[in-house]
């Protein structure tokens, strides 16, 4: 992080202006000019002046974004002159970042007029922002504090981890090693046919012909066997008999064990993701796409996985096999062994030149599954618009597209496999065709070697095939896991950004009393939602908010319930800060019903009972009753045991947001937040609602979200935001009484309307 | 009475939200000392105005919407950049050449993938870069079959307009994305 400070050149080249190290509080990188090209610079500020370097690049200039390697370029990173503007922080009103499309700009009031101050790409806009915000605080009569430097420490820390390949190696491994017991199993069964296989070829070559069959009476009597030739030829039968014996109790332990081991692995893997996945943040789901997480689960685990147990145990046996066999190979007889092994480099050039191209191939497969898939969902969760604007034939046409693609890229992977499997076939054959006639030729002309050692080398040749192939692609698929691993880890270690504090302040008995100060928040970064919220709700009052869509009251409810963390202010419940709190008691105490319902596969009871295992039948039916949803319950045909989400019955919007009042009812919270609960029924209903809500509101904070005006009738107090500020305060009355008031208007233009509906 | 001016003023301005003006020849954009553009239209005088394109990636000149500095009112559209006077067409050019910072691609040199990401190495219009993209998130955006937009880890947008227009070598680097 070396080159976010400023460089030596910049600070004699500022030494001009006044400015130097020592009087220096902030400063940040930034990377364009006006123009729009790359240039070197930076904005400095100190007490009383803001200074931006910049330093036009040459053309040949290398531009560096976040994680590109810089190791080997030696470059001069200052080529030219740095240009300075300099102005006077008591000027200064109103800046403000602008974020567009790949670049920033930081603009403000100078002396009257609004002016550019410094352009810059996404690359430093954390640096940025920090600036920013540090220098509008100060603008607005703050002080002006130098920076920290820990976050960015932090961020280097984590970034070094992820790229440490071997930590990830090992700590995928303790996985595996969780299971020391099968995996010693599993390590003898594979030596025990590794033993085997080199054991075999030598029982059916060099004994069975040499030595029984040509009637070695050496070789037998050293096992006492001399002259008994049948009785021999019955004990090798018997040894080879046994031999694969052994090998098959070897290799159905092996399968046994590997299954068992495999499946609790992944099991392992996954529910350590999907534990660590239910803690983070709203805010990653929110990044990420479902779908990508989703396969991070399911088939991630699932390649680490293999690579541990179907890879990693093979590399020993498959090495120890290359390394016996040969040397047996040499010790039997050397020149053959020359002769016999002349065309393997053949077999390994061919796999090590076909396969990248068969990856590339599966990977563009994938995709373009990928594709169909998404488009097939796309078009089956849609089919009621498609159906409705007769679309069905031009769906058909694109959907044909993807689909043409998979079908290319499929034969394109059959083409090459075939091609890849005869040639490699083909080359095998010619070597063991060679290997015999070589061989034939010494048994027949030099007597150096006979017929059993000639057919123990070709099964040696033979055998050398699996392992040397193995090796071909053990490597991807190494990396593969790696990459895998490092996915499933990136959520494993990924903090999240709601964190309860250690010791968390327990809340017993809520009061329910809400306190919101000079609370700024956005999603992202340099683009707040709320600013400089400040409100006071008292226990048991009702709060109304009032504002058009998109002027941030959903997220400012959001925040009471901690799904987000404020970027500035504090948020207290009952005095004490909402990030200081157990997340199990906010969560009790904050009951939310929210504009999009969410149903849960399962019944409609336990839908209600959602977060509240324990509620009695009779609860339920009262909770339901309440939100008026137990006359449409009664009419479903299994009452409260009906089926309903993904694969039951579906619901209409209004039903299900009845059953999201009851779920809030019924988990009897101090704090109730009600955002566009009535939203989508009818207008009976939600009188009916609104009756129920009556007596649920009695005793309980409620903040009430709501676009029909009447819905808020009830309300102790209201509030008008408008473009991420409270604009109007106070009882409906007094709000009313504003006139030209945003509130007012509104009012006066519901119930206008509702008269003109009433004369139809 | 004062019931009914409610009503129409809402309607005036739900007509107004409703409406859509478009920007012709007339409309005067000038360059600011600060930086900005000031627009003159329609007897009113808007002394900074942002610039938006509405398909900034099938039809990035024509379309553009003028918006008031906060972005949350638009002043008009502009149908057909190449319909305005030259100046203006420079003027607004300028800052949408800004504001829509994208370099395009117009070699590769290299291209490594390692442990989920992927470093690239190229040549674009801007000079030549090296950047990296997050693998696992959907980085790579195919606008058409040959037509690419890739996001770098800090959302940097980089193009490549056409990938037949790539040397065989440079699309097999690329062949992971397409």
């Amino acid at each position: 992080m070396n080159e976010e400070k400023l460089t030596s050149k910049v600070l004699t080249r500022l030494n001009e202006f006044n400015i130097t190290n020592t009087n220096i509080l902030l400063s940040s990188p930034i990377d364009l000019s006006f123009d729009g090209n790359y240039v070197k610079g930076y904005v400095v500020i100190t007490k009383d002046k803001l200074a931006v370097c910049t330093m036009v690049l040459p053309t040949n200039t290398i531009n560096y974004f976040r994680g590109a390697d810089k190791g080997e370029d030696l470059v001069d990173n200052e080529p030219g002159d740095y240009d300075v503007a300099v102005y006077d922080i008591d000027k200064l009103a109103h800046v403000r970042l602008d974020a567009f499309i790949g670049s920033n700009i930081f603009c403000g009031e100078y002396d009257g007029e609004f002016i550019n101050i410094a352009a810059f790409t996404n690359r430093y806009q954390q640096d940025m922002n920090v600036l920013y915000r540090k220098l509008k605080s100060f603008l607005h009569g703050g002080e002006l504090v130098a920076e920290e430097e820990t976050e960015s420490e932090e961020e280097e820390q984590a970034e070094e981890t992820k790229k440490n390949k071997r930590s990830i190696f090992m700590r995928t491994l303790r996985y595996f090693l969780r299971y020391r017991l099968e995996v010693i199993v599993l390590m003898v069964t594979y030596l025990v046919s590794g033993v085997i296989n080199i054991v075999w070829p030598y029982l059916v070559g060099k004994v069975l012909f040499d030595h029984v069959l040509e009637k070695d009476d050496a070789f037998l009597s050293r096992f006492n066997l001399a002259g008994q030739f049948m009785l021999a030829l019955l004990v090798v039968a018997v040894l080879m008999i046994l031999a694969r014996v052994i090998q098959s109790v070897s290799n159905y332990l092996q399968i046994f064990v590997m299954a068992k081991v495999s499946s609790r692995m992944s099991h392992d893997i996954r529910t350590d993701v999907f534990d660590r996945m239910s803690k983070l943040s709203l805010n990653f789901f929110v990044n990420k796409q479902t779908g990508g997480l989703m396969t991070r689960v399911l088939s991630d685990s699932d390649r680490v996985r293999e690579f541990f147990i179907d890879g990693l145990p093979m590399i020993f046996v498959h090495a120890i096999t290359i390394i016996v066999t040969f040397t047996v190979m040499y010790r039997l007889n050397w020149k053959m062994a020359l002769i016999a092994c002349i065309l393997l480099p053949l077999l390994v050039f061919m796999t090590v030149k076909l396969r990248p191209g068969l990856w590339t191939l599966s990977g563009k497969r994938h995709r373009a599954e990928k594709a169909v898939t998404g488009r097939a969902n796309d078009n089956l969760t849609g089919a009621r618009v498609v159906k409705a604007f007769g679309q069905q034939d031009n769906e058909i046409e694109r959907f044909r597209h993807p689909s043409n693609n998979l079908k290319e890229a499929e034969i394109n992977i059959v083409k090459l496999r075939n091609r890849f499997a005869i040639l490699y076939n083909m080359v095998m054959e010619v070597s063991s065709i060679w290997i015999w006639l070589v061989g034939v030729f010494f048994v027949l002309n030099t007597h150096e070697i006979e017929l059993g050692v000639l057919i123990t080398f070709v099964g040696y040749v033979m055998q050398l095939n699996g392992p040397m192939n193995f090796f071909s692609w053990i490597f991807r698929m190494w990396s593969d896991s790696i990459n895998s691993a490092e996915r499933l880890f990136e959520i494993i270690d990924a903090i999240p950004e709601i964190q309860e504090k250690e010791d968390p302040v327990r809340l017993t008995e809520p009061k329910g009393e809400i306190e919101i100060s000079n609370v700024t928040f956005g999603y992202k970064v340099g683009r707040p939602v709320l600013k400089d919220i400040n409100i006071k709700v008292k226990e048991g009052e009702m709060l109304g908010i009032v504002g058009r869509s998109g002027a941030g009251k959903s997220t400012l409810v959001n925040l009471i319930s901690r799904l987000y963390d404020v970027n500035e202010g504090s948020i207290k419940i009952d005095g004490t800060d909402v990030k200081d709190l157990a997340l199990k008691d906010l969560r009790r105490n904050v009951a939310m019903v929210s504009q999009d319902t969410y149903i849960f596969m399962g019944s409609v009871a336990k839908n209600i009972a959602y977060g509240n295992e324990n509620a009695t039948r009779a609860d339920i039916i009262r909770a339901a009753k309440l939100a008026s949803a137990h006359e449409f319950i009664c009419k479903l045909p299994d009452g409260y045991d009906t089926i309903i989400g993904a694969s039951g019955k579906d619901l209409s919007g209004g039903e299900k947001q009845r059953l999201s009042i009851a779920r809030a009812i019924l988990a009897d919270p101090k704090i109730l937040i009600l955002d566009e609960a009535t939203a989508s029924v009818d207008t009976q209903t939600e009188k009916a609602i609104q009756h129920s809500l009556k007596a649920l509101v009695k005793g309980r904070t409620t903040l009430s979200i709501a676009h029909r005006l009447s819905t808020l009738r009830d309300a102790d107090r209201l509030i008008v935001i408008d473009g991420g500020r409270i604009v109007e305060e106070g009882t409906e009355e007094e709000l009313n009484a504003i006139e030209n008031g945003i509130y007012h208007n509104l009012l006066e233009l519901q119930n206008k309307s509702m008269a003109l509906n009433m004369d139809f | 009475m004062s019931e009914n001016n409610t009503i129409n003023m809402y309607e005036k301005k739900a007509e107004e939200m409703t409406a859509t003006h478009m920007i012709t020849a007339e409309a005067v954009f000038e360059k600011t000392e600060g930086g900005f553009l000031s627009l003159e239209y329609d007897g009113k005088h808007y002394d900074r105005i942002k610039v938006v394109r509405l398909f900034p990636f099938s039809d990035a000149n024509r379309y553009i919407s003028v918006r008031e500095h906060d972005g949350n009112s638009e002043i008009g559209i502009i149908e057909d950049l190449g319909q305005m006077s030259e100046k203006t067409q420079k003027l607004i050019e300028h800052q949408l050449n800004l504001c829509y910072f994208t370099p395009v691609i117009s070699k590769i040199f290299k291209i490594k993938d390692e442990y989920g990401y992927a470093y690239f190495h190229v040549m674009t219009d801007k000079g030549e870069c090296k950047f990296a993209i997050n693998m696992g998130s959907n980085a790579v955006t195919k606008l058409s079959d040959t037509r690419l937009i890739i996001n770098d880890v800090d959302e940097n947008r980089f193009e490549i307009r056409d990938v037949d227009k790539l040397s065989m070598k440079e699309r097999r680097m690329l062949d992971l994305f397409l």
